[in-house]
């Protein structure tokens, strides 16, 4: 490999979780530094989400854009990442200024590159600059190099490829064997051409002897490092993987470990059963309570739906008796995989594969289009894997533009062929011309929020209507916040997690808050006041999982039984109580769960102030479509009018049924609509924000944020 | 003569491959509890997973206690404890 510029280091030892160094790297010069953090940087900031909002707090502006050259990627575990003696510890998250909702993004990934980076001297890397011919990223802590590489080429097809990629420049740069001392994190062709394109984070899994993927899939962390201009970073450590954290209490750490891998090992198989179908199985549930989206998630169920639940795949694709952690120690093992697969479609049809997932939320993407095929599935997770895009925001946006053609806002001959629900030749073909950058796919790869521009601009014009009226009728089904695709939950029956998305700094995505059934079956959270308290809960403690290195599964996926003996079973306590041990264990520390939660809202509020530095953090940036709140269109509420007639009735309390099921479906929506409006009141006064959303001055001091340029942030928008 | 009253126990993923079934009907009396039906499901398929603190029972899709007294028609399941991941 033609080395650009190189720098020899000697790796800083890992103590309590902490190397107290970050990795930067900018093309554009090229340059290589190591920063020496100050004692205080981890305190305030954690580790993972935290550190990656800092970094990007200071170093952008409102002016950065995702393919500006300060625009910063950044790649951080946290000090709970790496240590195989407790569960689900493998993750790490790309954190940057995102193609789609032009601010803060970050999402979480699993596999060995976190704890690689970690062992090989670095807490987080973060990567600036834009270099005009394609590199790689070479870190090698075993020669105690890092490097900045031209990208090797191998063969077009090869070097297109997010995963084909990854697995020859290992191979290379290990000396032709690839083994669980290297990790690397690649980006697709797809990446570039979409918005939404992902990072793969690829990792050797010995039992299954193969490269294995996990992939950062929200929000186009992988078109920024491709925007870069980086298509691959390699890290090699033969360090130690046991007790590598240097944990300040080993005993404790494994005392910690031993008691959540019991419960894990205890009740998965009597629960989720994660260890044995991954999130597959929750494709039934989702369906039998009407929240599994189907055509643009116009419905929850469907009578083809059993044609895509978890025991479907596990007959024909996934390998039953592999346990499948994406990093060691984690009995939970929900990394599910199948091997030789035949590709039937796209441009490598008849070769086999192995294909890493699906996950729940792939198959979710794909009956949102209205299809109900397996193998169709298989094909579309891997071919989104390779090319590097993130299968719900591919998914959701094809399901748009389908729901586009149903009502008539677009026609065959503005797509260039019949983009209807349930076909699986015109979905599969949008897929490759997205990847591609060619035909409609131009057009889907841009997402749902500048897909609805595009037709509204198409529409008006071709109708002679008014822009703003075609916008106001898309924003009924287009399902995106903040410019990120919905994550594959129907909410329209749970107005706790209509905030959960709604609300979410990110956008839509379930990994901030996920009430739906706590909300909706459990009724755990009856009152305005009870959601509000879960939507300030439920975010803080997940935010703490993003920022220390931890997967959130093995916590809010296995049901300790004891938390049913708890006031709130639903925050799993004695679950967490383990998780708490454990950070005092490895990095000496003597907090409470609520010094963890306070520690997370500082993270949260900075969050918000990026936020609202790049204009997305005011209410109207968590007003959420009409379908996400109830049947959007009358079709919609048909296919449940006695569920629906039923709920108005008892919200009208004894007053009188409007005659017309239009007049109640009407009548329905207006009052819906209205509820999220007091609920969003009362979560910001739970949040120490104004009725716009804003935070308000206190709160940002409460947690020492009041800088400079909140300051002057805050000033501008309390004029 | 009064037609006998019944409910379903539907089973669900895991549920359904160890029953072989994807439900099961059982007939009730005025007095039958969420419990007598938890006690006919667990003699029927001893290897079904149904400890206590595991699984969430539903009654027509809402959460049940024990001692509700199941009406003709109603439609019961163990749910795992789901808070999304």
């Amino acid at each position: 490999m033609k080395i650009i510029h190189q720098i020899e280091y000697k790796p800083a030892r890992v103590v309590g979780g902490y190397t107290d160094r970050i990795l930067r790297l900018d093309l554009t010069k090229p340059e290589i530094t190591i920063q020496k953090l100050p004692p205080d940087f981890k305190s305030k900031y954690i580790g993972g989400r935290g550190y990656a909002l800092k970094l990007i707090w200071d170093g952008t502006t409102r002016e950065t854009h995702f393919d500006s050259p300060d625009n910063i990627l950044v790649m951080s575990s946290g000090p709970l990442g790496n240590e195989p003696a407790f569960p689900g510890t493998g993750k790490f998250i790309v954190g940057t200024i995102s193609p789609l909702t032009d601010t803060f993004i970050d999402s979480n990934i699993g596999g060995h590159f976190g704890p690689i980076l970690k062992r090989s001297g670095f807490d987080a890397l973060a990567v600036t600059g834009i270099s005009k011919k394609n590199v790689v990223i070479l870190i090698d802590s075993d020669g105690g190099t890092i490097a900045i590489a031209s990208a090797p080429g191998y063969d077009e097809e090869t070097d297109d490829g997010a995963l084909s990629y990854g697995e020859k420049l290992i191979t290379e740069f290990n000396g032709g064997e690839i083994n669980d001392s290297l990790a690397a994190v690649t980006a697709g062709k797809g990446a570039l051409s979409a918005r939404f394109g992902i990072v793969n984070s690829l990792f050797f899994d010995v039992r299954r002897k193969r490269l294995r993927s996990k992939q950062a899939g929200r929000g186009g962390t992988g078109t920024v490092m491709r925007c870069k201009g980086l298509s691959a970073i390699v890290a090699r450590s033969n360090l130690t993987k046991v007790n590598a954290n240097n944990a300040v209490d080993k005993e404790g750490v494994r005392q910690a470990g031993a008691k959540l891998k019991a419960v894990v090992s205890k009740c998965d198989t009597q629960q989720l059963n994660l260890s044995t179908w991954g999130t597959t199985g929750l494709v039934e549930y989702m369906d039998k309570f009407h929240l599994f989206p189907i055509n643009n998630y116009q419905y929850g169920q469907s009578p083809e739906s059993p044609k895509i639940f978890a025991d479907v795949f596990l007959d024909k694709y996934l390998d039953k008796k592999t346990p499948d952690g994406c990093y060691y120690g984690c009995n939970l093992a929900c990394a599910k995989g199948a091997e030789n697969v035949k590709l039937t479609r796209g441009p490598k049809a008849g070769e086999a594969v192995n294909v890493d997932g699906p996950e729940y939320e792939t198959i979710g993407a794909v009956s949102s289009m209205g299809i109900f095929d397996p193998q169709f599935v298989m094909e579309y997770n891997w071919y989104c894997d390779e090319y590097g895009l993130d299968t719900i925001s591919t998914g959701v946006s094809i399901s748009f533009f389908m729901e586009c053609v149903q009502r008539d806002f677009l026609t065959a001959a503005d797509i260039g062929y019949e983009l209807t629900f349930g076909n699986m030749e015109a979905a599969n073909r949008v897929l490759h011309e997205i990847a591609n950058g060619q035909g409609f796919g131009t057009i889907a790869g841009q997402g749902v929020a500048r897909g609805k521009k595009w037709v509204a601009e198409r529409y008006a014009v071709r109708n002679g209507k008014s822009q703003e009226d075609v916008m106001a009728e898309l924003n009924k089904f287009g399902m995106e916040v903040k410019g990120l695709e919905y994550s594959m939950y129907i909410t329209k029956e749970s107005l706790a997690q209509q905030g959960g998305y709604g609300f979410a700094l990110k956008g839509p995505q379930h990994d901030e808050a996920w009430l739906i059934f706590i909300d909706q079956v459990h009724k755990e959270i009856p009152s305005l006041e009870d959601k509000a308290n879960a939507l300030k809960w439920f975010p803080l403690i997940r935010t703490w999982f993003n920022a220390t290195g931890l997967c959130k599964l093995p916590w809010i996926d296995v049901r300790n039984p004891e938390a049913a003996s708890t006031p709130e079973p639903s925050k799993n306590v004695p679950t967490l109580e383990y998780y708490v041990a454990y950070l005092n264990a490895t990095t000496g520390s003597h907090k409470t769960l609520q010094d963890i939660l306070d520690d997370s809202e500082r993270l949260y509020i900075l969050q918000k102030l990026i936020n609202l530095r790049h204009g997305k953090g005011t209410r109207a940036s968590d007003q959420i479509p009409w379908r996400a709140i109830g049947p959007a269109y009358f079709n919609e509420y048909e296919a449940r009018a006695e569920y629906y007639d039923e709920w108005l009735q008892q919200e009208l309390a004894g007053n009188k049924m409007p005659e017309t099921a239009q007049e109640r479906h009407k009548l329905l929506m207006e009052k819906r609509i209205k509820t999220y409006q007091h609920l969003c009141d009362i979560v910001y006064e739970k949040k120490g924000f104004t009725s716009d959303g804003i935070p308000k001055p206190e709160t940002v001091e409460k947690f020492g944020l009041m800088d400079r340029q909140a300051r002057q942030l805050l000033g501008q928008l309390y004029k | 003569m009064s037609k006998q009253m019944v409910v379903s126990v539907k089973f669900l993923g895991m549920q359904r491959l160890i029953t072989d079934t994807d439900s099961l009907e059982m007939p009730i009396n005025g007095n039958t509890k969420v419990q007598d039906a938890l006690d006919y499901v667990r003699q029927r398929y001893p290897d079904l997973p149904l400890e206590e603190g595991m699984a969430l029972i539903t009654v027509n899709h809402e959460v049940a206690t024990k001692d509700r007294v199941l009406k003709d028609g109603d439609t019961i399941s163990f749910l795992p404890l789901i808070a999304g991941g």
